[in-house]
C-alpha cells in the first residue's frame, strides 16, 4: 500500500508541486490549505508523514505542530516543515514543538523526495 | 503547425506529403492528411444569410457548429447539387493565428496517398484559371495532376468577402 | 492524471495574492495603524517570494525580498507604515505583476522602486542576497569529508522522543545499507525491565560497520532529521576512535537574520475556505459537454414523443430532469461574485484622484452579486471607462464643487444587483451631470445626428457611447476621452447587455449596465423565415402580434406598427435575409427590445420556445452582423441566433431616417 502524505500550505502552487512530485513517486498525497484544516485531517486520518508550511493564515504551521503533537494520534507521525534559509528562530521553535526536520525553500523535486523518503520510506 | 513539422510527421525526411485526394468540379485536389479530422456523408446545411458565397452554410459536426465551405466558389467552378458521392471533409486550418475547424464539400473522396514533393511544381503565374496565391503547387500522382491548394490562404478572411470579389476571381 | 504545470498555477495564484495585496495596501493607506493589515501584506509578499523562487521566477523573488524585509520590520515595530510607503508598495505590486507576466524583460525597472523603498524605510535594510536554492538533504555545512576511507563505523542511539516524532530506526538502517554493505549490531543493554519499559521510547542502540567509499557527509545525511539529541559516532574504518563532534547543527546559521516573531496572525482575510480552484478552460469544457448533453436530450425527447413508447417516455423525462439539473449546477459553478472585479477599481480611483486632484469617496455595494465568470472578465474594461469618465468628467474640481454648494469631496458609487434575469451594474456620481447641449453640438459637428433631428434627452445621453464621440473641451491624458466609451457599448453588445444613462444637470449622472445572467445557455424563441429557422433570445422578446393585412400588403416605405399608441418600426426578416420562398399568409411580428428601444421582426411562423446552447460563429462569419451565434436544435440541425441589439439598431436607424424625412416634409 502506498504511503499517505499530508501537505499543508496556503500556496496552491506549492501544494500542487508537492502532490505531483510525491504522487508520481507512488505516494498518496492529501492537501490542506492552512493549519486548521491540516489539523482536522491529520487527527482524522493516519498519515505516514506530514509536510507543513509555517507561515499560513488561520493556524500557523507552528501552532499546527504544537496542537497536533498534543493529540495522541500524532505518535510516530513525522512532520517536516518548510522554512526559509534565514529563519533560525522558527526552525528552533518548530523543531522543539515536535517536527522532525525541515526543507529550505525554495526546494526542488529531488530534494523533496529525498526528504520524504528519509522519514516515510519509499 | 509549420509546414516543416508536418512533412516530418508524414513520411521520411519531408520528401513526400501524405494527402487526402478528392474531386471538386472535375479537378483533383489534395489536402494534407494530418489536418483532416473526419469525412462525413452529406448532412443538412443551414444557410447563413448575407455570408460570403464561399462559406454560405453551417453544419453540425458532433455538437460543434462548423462553417461549410465550397471550394468551387473560390476556384470559379460551376455549382452542382450534392449526390450520393458527395462528402464533407472536416479539417483544421489556421485563421488569423487561430486553429479553426472547417468543413468542405467534395464531389467525391478518393484515398490517402503519399505525394512525392519532388513532382510538385509551383503554380504557373499565367494561363491558370485560379488565383495563383490559392495554389501551393501542382503535383503528379499516378499520371494525374493534383492541385495542392494553400488552404490557409483560400480561407483567409481577407478577400473572402463579397460576391464581387468572387466574380473577380472568376474573371481572373 | 492530467498534466498540470505548477508554474502556471503559481501565475494564477500570484494574481490572486497580488490582488489581495493591493486591497490590503489600500486598506492600510486608509488606516496606517492596523497591524493586521501589515501582517497580511507581509504574508502576501512572503508567499510570492517563496513560491516564486520555487517555480523559477527568481527575478520576482529577488525583487520581493526587500519588500518582505521592509514589511517584516513594520510588523516588529522597527519602522512605521506611511502613505508614501503604501504608494511605493502599490507600485511594487504592479512591478511584480509585470515580472511574472513577462519574465526577463522588466528587472531593471525594479531598481528605482527599491531605491524609493530604501529611502522611506531607512537604513535598516541591507541588500541581503536573496535566498538561493540549497540542497535540503545535503546542507553543505558538515565537517570536511574524509573521502579516502574504505568505510565507516557508525554507532548511534536515538533521542528518547524520536519514535513518537516519527523517526524510524529501520529507515535509517535501510538508508545506510543503500550506501554500501552493512554489518548491523543492535545493543539492548540499556533495555529496562519490562514493567519500566515505555514502548514509545527507543531503548536500543546500534553499531554499524559500513563498507563504502562514501563521504562522511553522506553518512551524516542519513541522520539529518534525527541528529538533534542523538548520540552519533562516525569513524573511518579500520580505525575506531570515537568522535564527539560529529553531530553538526543542521542548517546554516545567520546571526544577522531577523527573528521571526509570532507566526499566527488574527484578522487576516480568510483565503481559500473549502473552495477548489479550477482552470477556466475546464469549466468551459464542462459547459460544452453539458451543452451537448442538452442538445442530445432534446433530440431524445423528440424521438420519444414520436415513438409513443411509455417506458421510453419515462426514461426520457428522467433524463430531461437530470440534464436540466446538471445544466443549472454547471452554470452555478461558473458564477463568480462581482466583488472580485470591484476590488480592482479601488486602485483606479486611488490613482485617478491623486492625478486629477479630486477628492473621491468611492463606495461599492452588491459585491456578492454573482455573474458568469466570462461576463465578469469582459466587464473590466467597460467599467474602467465608465468610472474614469465619472471621475474625470463627471466630478467637478473641489473648488467648483464648493462654489456650487456641494461638499468638496465627490462621490462615486459602484453597485451591482440582480433584477430579474439580469444583473444591473450601476456607476453613479454626484458631479455636474451630462451636458445635453454640448452633446448635441458635438454630435451634430461630427455628423452623428442631423442638425434638426429630434432627440430625447436619453437618446442624447446614449450618444456618449457612440464610437469616436467626444465632448472633451480639453483633452485629458487620463481618460483619453471619447476613445474608450464606445468600448462600453461594443462590449455590452457582445454580452447581449444594454446601457441606460440617467443624468440630472448639476446633480450627477448614473450609468447602468444591464446584463443577462449567463452567456452560454439561454431560452430562445424559435421562428421560421422561409425554410430556415432562427432563434431569438427570449429575454429580448416583448410580445408577438399578427402583422395587420393592410400593412402586410401596404407600401414598403411605411414599415411602422402602432402598438398601444406607439409607433414601432419593423424589419421584414425575409427581405433582410433575401429569402426566396413565398411568404406565409399570416405574417407574425416579434417585438424585441433593448432598453427603451423596440423593433418588430416580421417572420413567417413562430415555432415555440426552446433552450438554446449558444455556439459562437467562426471568424469566417465575423462580418455577418445580424447573428449573435448559432445553436444546435433537437433534430441535430444548426439554427442561427439573431443579434437583437444589432437588429434594433438597424431599426432605429431606419426610424431616425424616416422621422427626419417626415420633419422635412412638414417643414416644406
Amino acid at each position: 500500500m502506498s504511503k499517505k502524505i499530508l501537505t499543508i500550505d496556503d500556496s496552491k502552487s506549492v501544494r500542487q508541486m508537492i502532490s505531483m512530485t510525491l504522487g508520481s513517486a507512488g505516494f498518496t498525497v492529501e492537501e490542506a490549505c492552512d493549519g486548521a484544516e491540516g489539523y482536522e485531517k491529520a487527527i482524522a486520518c493516519g498519515y505516514d508523514a506530514i509536510i507543513t508550511d509555517l507561515n499560513m493564515p488561520n493556524m500557523s504551521g507552528l501552532d499546527f505542530i504544537r496542537k497536533f503533537r498534543a493529540h495522541p494520534s500524532s505518535r510516530g507521525v513525522p512532520i517536516i516543515f518548510l522554512s526559509t534559509e534565514s529563519d533560525d528562530v522558527s526552525k528552533r521553535e518548530a523543531k522543539s514543538a515536535g517536527a522532525i526536520g525541515w526543507i529550505v525553500k525554495p526546494f526542488d523535486q529531488n530534494q523533496l523526495l529525498a526528504a520524504i523518503k528519509k522519514v516515510a520510506g519509499a | 503547425m509549420t509546414q516543416h513539422a508536418r512533412d516530418i510527421d508524414a513520411v521520411p525526411a519531408g520528401e513526400a506529403m501524405r494527402a487526402l485526394t478528392l474531386d471538386v468540379g472535375g479537378e483533383v485536389f489534395a489536402i494534407e492528411a494530418t489536418s483532416v479530422r473526419e469525412i462525413l456523408d452529406m448532412v443538412p446545411v443551414t444557410e447563413v444569410p448575407n455570408a460570403p458565397a464561399f462559406v454560405a452554410g453551417l453544419i453540425n459536426v458532433r455538437g460543434r457548429v462548423v462553417p461549410l465551405a465550397d471550394l468551387r466558389v473560390k476556384f470559379g467552378m460551376e455549382h452542382r447539387p450534392p449526390d450520393d458521392d458527395t462528402r464533407i471533409v472536416v479539417f483544421e486550418i489556421t485563421l488569423e493565428e487561430e486553429p479553426t475547424v472547417v468543413g468542405m464539400l467534395a464531389d467525391r473522396v478518393h484515398t490517402v496517398c503519399d505525394i512525392a514533393l519532388s513532382t510538385m511544381e509551383p503554380a504557373p503565374k499565367v494561363g491558370m484559371r485560379w488565383r495563383p496565391e490559392f495554389v501551393r503547387g501542382i503535383a503528379k500522382h499516378d499520371g494525374n495532376f493534383i492541385i495542392v491548394p494553400e488552404m490557409n490562404r483560400v480561407f483567409s478572411t481577407e478577400g473572402a468577402g463579397t460576391a464581387n470579389s468572387e466574380n473577380e476571381t472568376r474573371a481572373g | 492524471m492530467t498534466q498540470i504545470d505548477p508554474a502556471e498555477t503559481f501565475r494564477l495564484e500570484a494574481q490572486d495574492v497580488l490582488e489581495q495585496l493591493e486591497q490590503t495596501l489600500l486598506d492600510l493607506g486608509d488606516d496606517l495603524d492596523d497591524m493586521a493589515l501589515v501582517d497580511g501584506a507581509f504574508r502576501a509578499l512572503h508567499t510570492i517570494k517563496g513560491s516564486g523562487a520555487m517555480f523559477g521566477f527568481t527575478e520576482v523573488a529577488d525583487f520581493v525580498h526587500e519588500f518582505e524585509t521592509a514589511f517584516d520590520r513594520l510588523r516588529k515595530g522597527d519602522a512605521a507604515p506611511s502613505g508614501e510607503l503604501v504608494r511605493v508598495a502599490l507600485g511594487a505590486k504592479d512591478h511584480i505583476a509585470r515580472l511574472i507576466a513577462e519574465p526577463n524583460a522588466h528587472a531593471r525597472a525594479g531598481v528605482p522602486i527599491l531605491d524609493r523603498l530604501r529611502a522611506i524605510v531607512g537604513t535598516g535594510i541591507q541588500a541581503e542576497a536573496p535566498p538561493r536554492p540549497v540542497d535540503a538533504a545535503t546542507p553543505g555545512n558538515g565537517p570536511a569529508a574524509g573521502d579516502a576511507s574504505h568505510g565507516w563505523r557508525i554507532r548511534f542511539r536515538l533521542p528518547e522522543d524520536a519514535l513518537s516524532l516519527g523517526a524510524s530506526p529501520a529507515l535509517l538502517l535501510d538508508e545506510l545499507r543503500e550506501l554500501g554493505d552493512c554489518t548491523v549490531l543492535a545493543s539492548a543493554e540499556d533495555l529496562p525491565s519490562l514493567e519500566k519499559l515505555d514502548p514509545e521510547i527507543c531503548h536500543l542502540s546500534w553499531d554499524v560497520t559500513l563498507l563504502s567509499d562514501c563521504s562522511r557527509d553522506a553518512v551524516e545525511d542519513v541522520f539529518l532529521f534525527v541528529e538533534d539529541g542523538m548520540q552519533l559516532d562516525i569513524a573511518p574504518l579500520p580505525a575506531a576512535g570515537p568522535r564527539s563532534d560529529a553531530a553538526a547543527p543542521a542548517g546554516p546559521s545567520d546571526p544577522a537574520a531577523p527573528p521571526a516573531g509570532k507566526t499566527d496572525r488574527a484578522g487576516a482575510p480568510p483565503r481559500e475556505n473549502s473552495s477548489l480552484r479550477v482552470a477556466a478552460e475546464r469549466l468551459d469544457e464542462l459547459l460544452d459537454r453539458v451543452g451537448e448533453l442538452v442538445i442530445a436530450q432534446a433530440r431524445l425527447s423528440q424521438i420519444a414523443a414520436e415513438s409513443s413508447n411509455p417506458s421510453l417516455m419515462t426514461v426520457t423525462e428522467e433524463i430531461e430532469r437530470l440534464s436540466a439539473g446538471l445544466r443549472d449546477t454547471t452554470m452555478g459553478i461558473r458564477m463568480v461574485p462581482i466583488g472580485t472585479l470591484f476590488g480592482r477599481f479601488r486602485r483606479l480611483v486611488h490613482d485617478l484622484s491623486a492625478e486629477l486632484g479630486k477628492d473621491v469617496d468611492f463606495v461599492t455595494s452588491g459585491e456578492q452579486t454573482e455573474l458568469d465568470k466570462t461576463v465578469i472578465e469582459s466587464l473590466a474594461d467597460p467599467l474602467v471607462h465608465v468610472i474614469r469618465n465619472a471621475i474625470d468628467h463627471g466630478l467637478e474640481s473641489p473648488e467648483a464643487r464648493a462654489k456650487a454648494g456641494k461638499p468638496r469631496q465627490g462621490s462615486v458609487r459602484l453597485s451591482a444587483a440582480h433584477e430579474g434575469a439580469e444583473v444591473a451594474i450601476t456607476v453613479s456620481d454626484d458631479g455636474a451631470g451630462l451636458d445635453t447641449d454640448r452633446i448635441r453640438r458635438k454630435a451634430e459637428a461630427s455628423g452623428l445626428i442631423a442638425s434638426d433631428a429630434t432627440l430625447s434627452d436619453s437618446e442624447l445621453h446614449r450618444l456618449i457611447f457612440h464610437p469616436g464621440f467626444s465632448t472633451a473641451q480639453e483633452v485629458s491624458a487620463i481618460s483619453g476621452r471619447g476613445v474608450g466609451m464606445d468600448v462600453v457599448s461594443r462590449t455590452m453588445d457582445a454580452l447581449r447587455g444594454r446601457i441606460d444613462v440617467d443624468s440630472q444637470r448639476g446633480r450627477g449622472a448614473t450609468v447602468t449596465l444591464r446584463l443577462p445572467l449567463t452567456l452560454a445557455i439561454i431560452d430562445g424563441m424559435m421562428v421560421r423565415v422561409g425554410r430556415n429557422r432562427y432563434s431569438i433570445p427570449l429575454s429580448a422578446v416583448e410580445e408577438c402580434v399578427e402583422l395587420p393585412p393592410d400593412i402586410a400588403e401596404g407600401s414598403r416605405g411605411r414599415n411602422f406598427l402602432r402598438i398601444r399608441d406607439k409607433l414601432v418600426p419593423f424589419l421584414r426578416l425575409r427581405e433582410l435575409f433575401g429569402t426566396q420562398e413565398p411568404e406565409d399568409l399570416h405574417q407574425k411580428v416579434v417585438i424585441v427590445s433593448t432598453g427603451e428601444q423596440r423593433v418588430g421582426l416580421v417572420v413567417d411562423q413562430i415555432l415555440g420556445n426552446t433552450q438554446t446552447v449558444i455556439k459562437s460563429l467562426s471568424r469566417l462569419h465575423a462580418d455577418v452582423e445580424t447573428f449573435a451565434g448559432a445553436t444546435i436544435m433537437g433534430d441535430g440541425t444548426v439554427a442561427l441566433i439573431l443579434d437583437v441589439a444589432n437588429l434594433v439598431r438597424s431599426g432605429q436607424r431606419f426610424e431616425t431616417r424616416l422621422r427626419d424625412e417626415q420633419t422635412k416634409g412638414q417643414a416644406a
